[in-house]
């Protein structure tokens, strides 16, 4: 089968997946490119199934899927599409005697790294770029929720993946750790395709270049961040009081409140839109249908 | 101890009787050749500032680069002398290592596994030769009464079981997702897994049954079920959830056996019949796995 | 630096690696691992080889395979150590499958007394005699003699059957006896170095 990694990208289509009676993705349609696509959603929105069924770990209910020009539903390009996979499931779990490097040592083995040489070599890299050489012989149940999370997103670079799928990989990091995270996706090498889920809209604004917006189970938006901004254009004002016209209404640091509506009244102060206030925006509205 | 270095093509050693730095880069290059080399080496040997001028003079990114992987294989475990004494018959490393990941191999559990079949049945024993209590039992002590091997026919397969069942279900494995998203041949992954919980379970129940009174083919007639039990928790686990496909292999055993021990003919659920009873389960079972083998790679999600 | 202090401080760090200080490893190998590469690179022109070697030489260290029981230098325990995973590593890549024997410890550093022979000998009459044997006789000799390696162990560096590395050793002593043996210049030297320069 030939193989176009350099122009081809990943490709759903009409996705659907139910668990029981609830839908968990319905019709869902994307395009994900080279570079950092982030999945912006609250919980229960269908990011985990969408990214577990890109990951080849679930099958949807109807739709097709297509990683590098390779159907999943086919047992020999699945295996091709899970070669070239970094995963990061949500509330990864680890055998807690494990140390940091016997567990990636067994992640590197799953991706078929057999040669003890090259394993060692691939998982000094990934220590490297995460910052965890230090803690190599740590037992990993001594370490705190951020270090996990980062040797979570460790594991998924072993083996240069060219799709890396990372599901809520922000989670638990504290600012700085965050910081040191966009360093690390925005220097990867090769290029791969990277999606992201997270329900911080301000993660999106700092790493992604291309957004989606997935609300009960749909796209909502697709996108850039500043467009995703511009829809809330003229929607969103600052006032000394609080404004029961408002849908959304909070008190800022600097005492003033800050309001997101479809109808601003007259005259209101208009301020410059963020990411936040047009997901907020599109999540109300969803919420209302 | 320091010596001189006239050199091999002039003075190019320090008056202090170390080696000079043209002579140092050109050991390192390879281009000093000859007898001058050993000197150089000799020298070495005892000249930790030699020694330490020469590592100037090799690439820094080339030792950083071992250095690192040295770090990381130094944090490895290294095993103990049973994978060492698998590596020598051959078995691939990377096998070995899997195994690491398995909990029905860890010392905990095997303890675990080891203490409860030697109360079972060193209760049989204990009560056959009469050191223990009859407790209502019939049969003059140094009699055997079947009644006694209950418990251990019973818990013994069933432990075979739950270390398989270990081996292979998702809710004892953290990383599950990981392993079914990885291009690791799932196949592979679950044979290497359970064959191992397997042969170190049967090797403890074997192991007790000959502490049973008992007899003589007993320990041998126990693997006949245990592996029959164990291929059909596996080939029930690829066509519904696999915990319940282990609770009904553990069910299927235990209704049988208790209803033989209350009839008093316990012996009867490892003799001939049953024996074939097994085989026909074991054959079955195996045709299901080979038939839908494919269900491992995608995980059991459905 | 005074060699007293850093050969003690060698013996420290090598004690406290057999306690499991990763930093002593890491500070052990910064020591050492330079002039260990370039020596290792003198018998094996294979880059990928050497550095398996010289990892794995610290890694023994590390697993305590080897105890370091005081006395010599722990650089030229270091070489013993370096010398024999550089065999193993040159073994593994050329696929070979013989084991030469069992061996559940290191051999005990061959004291260094050819070293010390040398060290004075370079521009006597040994080190022109050595000097006038061939590459390959040389090697022999180094190998053998210098690096304290059994005939077997030789075969596999130079990379030649175990009976060459016998009959080049011989060949190699009896160039030097001859050498020795004859006057320190004058015509007479031309027939020893002609006979040491013979074929394989």
């Amino acid at each position: 089968m030939t193989l176009n990694v350099r122009t081809a990208a990943v490709r759903a289509e009409g996705l659907s997946r139910r668990y029981g009676a609830t839908r968990a993705l319905d019709d869902v349609s994307l395009t994900l490119d080279r570079g950092i696509t982030g999945l912006l959603g609250p919980n229960g929105a269908g990011k985990t199934t969408l990214l577990s069924i890109l990951a080849t770990v679930n099958e949807p209910d109807t739709g097709q899927v297509s990683v590098f020009g390779l159907d999943p539903r086919d047992a020999a390009e699945r295996l091709e599409i899970r070669r070239r996979l970094g995963y990061l499931p949500q509330e990864l779990g680890y055998h807690r005697h494990f140390t940091v490097a016997g567990f990636l040592d067994y992640v590197a083995i799953l991706k078929e790294i057999t040669d003890r040489r090259r394993r060692a070599e691939e998982v000094a890299r990934v220590l490297a770029a995460i910052g965890l050489e230090r803690r190599a012989r740590t037992r990993i149940r001594a370490l705190s929720g951020g270090l996990r999370q980062r040797l979570g997103i460790a594991q998924a670079l072993l083996g240069r993946p060219d799709l890396l799928i990372l599901d809520e990989p922000t989670a638990g990091l504290d600012p700085e750790q965050r910081l040191r995270f966009r360093e690390l996706l925005s220097g990867l090498p090769g290029d791969p395709v990277i999606v992201l889920s997270t329900h911080q809209a301000d993660d999106i604004a700092a790493i992604c270049p291309h957004v989606v917006v997935l609300l009960q189970g749909q796209v909502h938006f697709t996108g850039t961040p500043a467009e995703l901004a511009a829809t809330a254009a003229g929607r969103v004002w600052a006032a000394g009081e609080r404004d029961t016209r408002a849908h959304l209404s909070w008190r800022g640091g600097d005492n003033r409140w800050r309001h997101i509506g479809n109808n601003p009244p007259a005259g209101a102060e208009l301020v410059a839109p963020t990411v936040e206030d047009g997901y907020l925006l599109l999540s109300h509205a969803a919420g209302a249908r | 101890m320091t010596s001189s270095f006239p050199g091999p093509a002039g003075p190019v050693a320090g008056a202090d009787g170390h080696a000079g730095e043209d002579l140092l880069a050109g050991y390192a290059a390879g281009t000093v050749d000859g007898v001058a080399v050993w000197s150089v080496e000799a020298h070495l040997t005892r000249c930790a500032r030699c020694r330490a001028a020469l590592s100037a003079h090799v690439d820094a990114e080339r030792l950083a680069g071992n250095r690192s992987v040295l770090l990381v294989r130094a944090a490895l475990p290294e095993g103990g002398r049973a994978r060492r004494l698998l590596c020598r018959c051959g078995v691939p490393d990377h096998l070995l290592r899997l195994l690491v990941a398995t909990p029905s191999l860890r010392r905990s559990w095997l303890l675990s596994v080891a203490g409860v079949l030697a109360v079972v049945a060193g209760e049989a024993a204990a009560v056959t030769h009469g050191w223990l209590g009859s407790g209502g039992h019939m049969v003059p002590p140094g009699m055997l009464d079947p009644g006694v091997l209950a418990p251990f026919l019973l818990v013994a397969p069933l432990l075979v079981l739950a270390g398989v069942a270990a081996a292979f279900l998702p809710m004892f494995d953290p990383a599950y997702r990981l392993a079914v998203a990885a291009p690791f041949s799932g196949v592979t992954l679950l044979l290497v897994r359970t064959v191992s919980a397997l042969a170190a379970a049967l090797v403890a129940v074997v192991a007790a049954a000959f502490v049973l009174p008992g007899p003589g083919w007993l320990p041998a007639a126990l693997l006949l079920p245990s592996l029959a039990l164990c291929a059909f928790a596996l080939a029930a686990a690829t066509v519904t959830d696999p915990r319940a496909a282990a609770v009904t292999a553990a069910a299927l055993w235990a209704l049988p056996v208790l209803l033989l021990a209350a009839a008093h003919v316990p012996l009867l659920i490892v003799q001939r019949n049953a024996q074939f009873a097994c085989a026909a389960v074991l054959c079955a079972s195996a045709l299901v796995l080979l038939a839908r083998h494919d269900r491992f790679d995608l995980g059991w999600t459905r | 630096m005074r060699p007293g202090a850093a050969e003690s401080d060698d013996v420290a760090l090598l004690r406290a690696v057999a306690r499991g200080e990763e930093e002593a490893l890491a500070a052990l190998y910064d020591r050492h691992a330079g002039w260990l590469t370039v020596r290792l690179t003198r018998r094996c022109a294979m880059p990928d080889v050497v550095d398996q070697a010289v990892q794995d030489t610290f890694l023994a260290l590390w697993r305590g395979a080897c105890g370091y029981r005081g006395g010599g230098d722990v650089a030229a325990f270091i070489w013993g150590i370096g010398i024999r995973r550089l065999i193993d590593a040159i073994r593994r890549e050329s696929g070979a499958r013989r084991r030469l024997r069992w061996r559940a410890a290191e051999p005990e550093v061959v004291v260094s007394a050819e070293d010390q022979v040398l060290v004075g000998v370079e521009h006597g009459r040994l080190g022109q005699a050595l000097a006038g044997l061939s590459p390959e006789l040389r090697g022999a000799i180094e190998a053998t003699v210098l690096d304290g390696l059994t005939c077997a162990e030789a075969a596999v560096l130079l990379g030649v059957a175990e009976g060459t590395v016998k009959s080049r050793c011989h060949r190699a002593r009896v160039a030097l006896r001859t050498a020795l043996a004859g006057p320190p210049s004058g015509p007479d030297t031309t027939a020893p170095h002609r006979e040491a320069w013979g074929t394989s």
